[in-house]
């Protein structure tokens, strides 16, 4: 029960010590405060050595920035960079690709499977969930506000329809992934789920 | 020498402390209710007050001010007469300082809860809030130097030093970031605009964080570290130098928030050297703490008290670390925006802080009833639950922050994003959360047990009003400094001249940091398409602040390729000159909105899907953890304030043309009025006089401004 009740109710040592019994380092005369006493220990090299070497940084770092105006610390150029080293490897890894989906068509359900997946993460929130209609019209039904042939859909998804709020995705999905999702839209055809929207548009 | 008898008010000590566990209980269960709240929607109850965007607010300004401001008060209140050996200097003035600091909590409380908020985080409480603060801290530092001053020992200890720099330091902060223009009782706009609010609120932030949670108690753990384990403390040497070299190098560190924003690079250089430079001051804290305990380990090893002394000043060691490391563009471009920092936060608010408020409540109760803490196995079982909670509370953090940056930044070779939908990258966080909500739940458990044990320890003993004590009188001392006394040492038996260094020390920083930023233009270099927000968007953007939306939502995108690929063109100085306040936010819990309503975006959405979106966000996608917001489509825009709002936007430098506020309401009226048809050609009906139409309003205005130039219109 009693854990430091002996502390507290012990008295400073009365004799005039100047060194600490334990560790042996003398003691800052006069320096008492409330029983409190404070040990001349001087400054742990290792932290010393480590602020120095923290200011030396430091300073390098601005004379870098503001002396020889480093690009590594200049965000936009940062950025420029960035942005050019990308377009540099995608530009080969787009041909690459181009040249691996030649070589292996995939199965139509491979297709269906690869377009619900770009569906569900991008198209649902304005289509719902099973194509239904949302804020964006009704995919399953047999109605078409700008064409239902593959290359309408095509076109909308890559252009967009700005007043209508429809952006455009061409730098969110490549071309391959845009007749995915398209194939997966027109399978949705005839689903007839719950919640529809009224049709738009005419019909196909 | 005659010894002089007196006695210490205890009253003061007690009132704080027993403050500081009942707001305890209240900042972590507010706590843990957000860290549910943050995944599971629902959890608002379905009510405006009781939403994440205002009870995060209450939860910080809670634990913040209201937990942790009282612990420090209790410190310093027995600390300082036991110090100077001398009784504090007014009672009506402790007085008003108590009473007025908890009314100034729940005033706080209230109004959050309420939707009063000036939307800068921990500064949010409205101007009538923050002069009361103004006037009880003044009362505070009255009564403290007032102590000071009449002391019976001939120096102030470095407990002492520090409150010191506390005290003047949270004065100047909260004055200059909470300068605002009122426009009624509780609506005020910061006197500050975009990138210049954005500095200055981080340079109060980040001094928030230093000079309240971090000073004050390195005040206290020079008190009671070594009264409770006998110990002298390590090295005066070392005291000297930690305590300036920190207090004039943290008043800088303030922009490290602000890396990769549209804040000048200059800027942003000095936030990551000086944060790197605060790293061995910082641990010089922690090792005086720590070494300190030298020839105490087995008094530790028995003693839960001094164990969670010794698991909060690491937890210290370890904040401190990790912080420089933040502070590393490179580090911050992963970290920024993401749980990592919720996660280092606490490090430093559950151990350091919350371990040193436990131990100095259980080391102190029993002292103040003259009796035996009730039951020491309890405290132990406090001390583990306590620092098992730590570890379940921040390492799924860790884990969720880096997971989600590394999947916002993820290409595909063909060079799109891996997970171009941000919900995507949440969903890897709802088992982190559910594990971080566990280690509140735990930590909330632990907080619970010490209030029934002190509970326990106060009802078996008696309240000790006055604790007789006597002493020596002051001997005059030399006026100036004599020969063989340094100059430090001669600093410390002249309180005024010290406080006087030491706020020579805390300005200057802040001063070259913030002047140049608002007299050199190149820092904010202008862009003549910005224009000021019309009436309806001003409305939607109170709306958006009054919600809270910034908690989760950042409007500030990044010069990286993820980024830009992501939301669109990134964020430019000159696009929030007319952002009272600025909103770019800390945190993104939902994406980034600085480029919602730039139609030939990336994010665009048409107004019908906002509308929905608002009502029910689960609606759109399930996967969403936003919470919805009917109310917003039911209650009315408060009109008539408009003009009010163009007024004061007006004496901020906004420039809206002459004599607008009375062409105002009309501008407004015919902007919603449209805004209205258009949901009615999609199949919406509603008034157009509802805060949703302005909210939409302001959502279709964000980021639009700068693409006008690409634009045809």
């Amino acid at each position: 029960m009693s854990t430091n009740e002996d502390i507290q109710l012990k008295e400073p040592n009365k004799v005039n010590e100047e060194v600490d019994d334990v560790t042996k380092i003398k003691f800052f005369g006069g320096h008492e405060y409330d029983g409190i006493k404070e040990l001349d220990n001087p400054l742990p090299p290792w932290l010393k050595y480590l602020f120095y070497v923290t200011i030396i940084f430091s300073i390098s770092y601005l004379i870098l920035l503001f002396v020889f105006k480093d690009d590594s610390i200049i965000q936009v150029k940062e950025y420029r960079k960035e942005v050019m080293a990308a377009r540099a490897k995608t530009e080969v890894a787009v041909k690459e690709e181009a040249v691996k989906t030649a070589a292996a068509p995939m199965t139509e359900e491979q297709i269906l499977a690869a377009g619900k997946a770009i569906y569900d993460k991008t198209c649902l929130v304005c289509h719902g969930k099973f194509g239904e209609g949302l804020v964006g019209p009704n995919f399953t039904d047999e109605y078409w506000i700008h064409g239902g042939r593959p290359e309408e859909l095509k076109k909308v998804i890559i252009e967009g329809v700005l007043d209508k709020g429809m952006i455009s995705y061409k730098s969110q999905m490549n071309n391959t992934q845009i007749d995915h999702v398209i194939g997966y839209i027109l399978s949705l055809q005839g689903s007839n789920p719950p919640n529809q929207k009224a049709p738009q548009g005419v019909k196909n | 020498m005659e010894l002089q008898k007196f006695s210490y008010d205890n009253r003061m000590t007690r009132n704080f402390a027993i403050a500081t566990m009942v707001w305890g209980v209240v900042g972590l269960l507010n706590g843990l209710l957000i860290a549910l709240q943050i995944y599971i929607p629902s959890m608002n109850f379905g009510l405006e007050f009781t939403t994440f965007g205002r009870t995060r607010p209450v939860h910080t300004n809670a634990v913040i001010f209201a937990f942790v401001g009282n612990a420090i008060f209790t410190a310093i209140y027995y600390s300082l007469q036991r110090l100077l050996k001398t009784r504090m200097y007014s009672e009506l003035l402790g007085k008003i300082h108590f009473w007025g600091w908890q009314a100034i909590i729940v005033a706080a409380a209230v109004t959050l809860v309420m939707g009063f908020t000036v939307g800068k985080e921990y500064a949010e409480l409205e101007w009538p809030i923050d002069i009361a603060i103004t006037v009880v801290w003044v009362i505070f530092g009255w009564n403290m130097f007032g102590t000071i001053l009449q002391r019976r020992t001939s120096h102030i200890y470095v407990s002492i030093w520090f409150y010191i720099a506390t005290w003047v330091t949270v004065a100047v902060l909260h004055i200059v970031n909470s300068m605002a223009i009122p426009v009624s009782f509780l609506k005020s706009y910061t006197l500050y605009a975009g990138v210049q609010d954005a500095l200055v609120q981080w340079w109060y932030g980040h001094n928030a964080v230093a000079f309240f949670l971090t000073t004050p108690f390195l005040g206290l753990m020079y008190y009671f570290v070594p009264k409770i384990s006998g110990r002298p403390v390590y090295s005066y040497k070392l005291s000297i130098v930690h305590f300036w070299s920190l207090i004039f190098l943290y008043i800088w560190a303030g922009p490290h928030h602000l890396l990769y924003s549209s804040l000048p690079d200059w800027l942003q250089a000095l936030g990551t050297t000086f944060s790197v430079m605060l790293l061995a001051p910082s641990w010089g804290g922690m090792i005086n703490g720590l070494l300190t305990l030298r020839g105490a380990w087995d008094k530790v090893r028995r003693d839960p008290i001094l164990k969670m002394f010794v698991v909060g000043i690491t937890a210290y060691g370890m904040s401190t670390f990790e912080g420089p490391l933040l502070s590393f563009k490179t580090v911050n471009a992963i970290s920024h925006f993401t749980d990592w920092t919720i996660g280092h936060v606490h490090i430093g608010a559950l151990g350091w802080n919350g371990m040193l408020i436990f131990g100095m409540i259980y080391w102190l109760i029993p002292r103040l009833y003259n009796t035996k803490l009730y039951s020491t196995k309890l405290a132990n079982v406090h001390f583990w639950i306590a620092t098992l909670a730590i570890v379940f509370y921040a390492i799924p953090l860790y884990i969720g922050g880096i997971t989600q940056a590394l999947m916002w930044k993820q290409f595909t070779p063909d060079g799109f994003l891996m997970y171009p939908n941000f919900l995507e990258t949440v969903a890897q966080l709802i088992p982190m959360y559910t594990i971080r909500a566990f280690g509140g739940f735990l930590y909330v458990l632990g907080f619970l047990i010490l209030v029934f044990n002190i509970v326990k320890t106060i009802q078996s003993g008696s309240f000790v009003a006055e604790e007789h004590a006597e002493a020596p009188a002051l001997e005059s001392l030399p006026e100036g400094k004599t020969q063989s006394e340094s100059g430090h040492r001669f600093l410390e038996r002249k309180p005024i001249r010290f406080l006087i260094f030491a706020t020579i020390a805390i300005l200057i920083g802040g001063i070259i940091e913030v002047i140049p930023t608002y007299l050199i233009k190149s820092n904010i270099p202008t862009i003549t398409s910005v224009k000021p927000y019309t009436p309806l968007e001003l409305q939607g953007r109170d709306i958006y602040v009054k919600e809270g939306c910034y908690n989760c939502h950042s409007q500030m995108i990044r010069p990286f390729r993820s980024e830009t690929e992501r939301y669109g063109e990134y964020s430019k100085a000159g696009e929030s000159v007319y952002d009272h306040p600025f909103q770019f936010g800390s945190k993104r819990t939902g994406p980034d909105l600085a480029r919602e309503g730039v139609k030939t975006g990336k994010i665009y959405k048409p107004n019908s899907w906002h509308y929905n979106h608002f009502i029910d966000p689960q609606k759109m996608n399930e996967a969403s953890i936003m919470p919805k917001y009917p109310w917003l489509a039911k209650k009315e825009i408060d009109i008539q304030s408009t003009p009010g709002k163009i007024r004061a936007m007006k004496i901020l430098g906004v420039p809206y043309p002459e004599n607008y506020e009375q062409k105002a309401i009309e501008d407004l009226k015919a902007q919603a009025d449209s805004i209205a048809k258009d949901l009615a050609a999609n199949g919406i009906q509603t008034d157009s006089n509802r805060e949703i139409i302005a909210l939409i309003a302001y959502m279709q205005r964000l980021g639009v401004d700068i693409s006008t130039k690409s634009t045809k219109k």
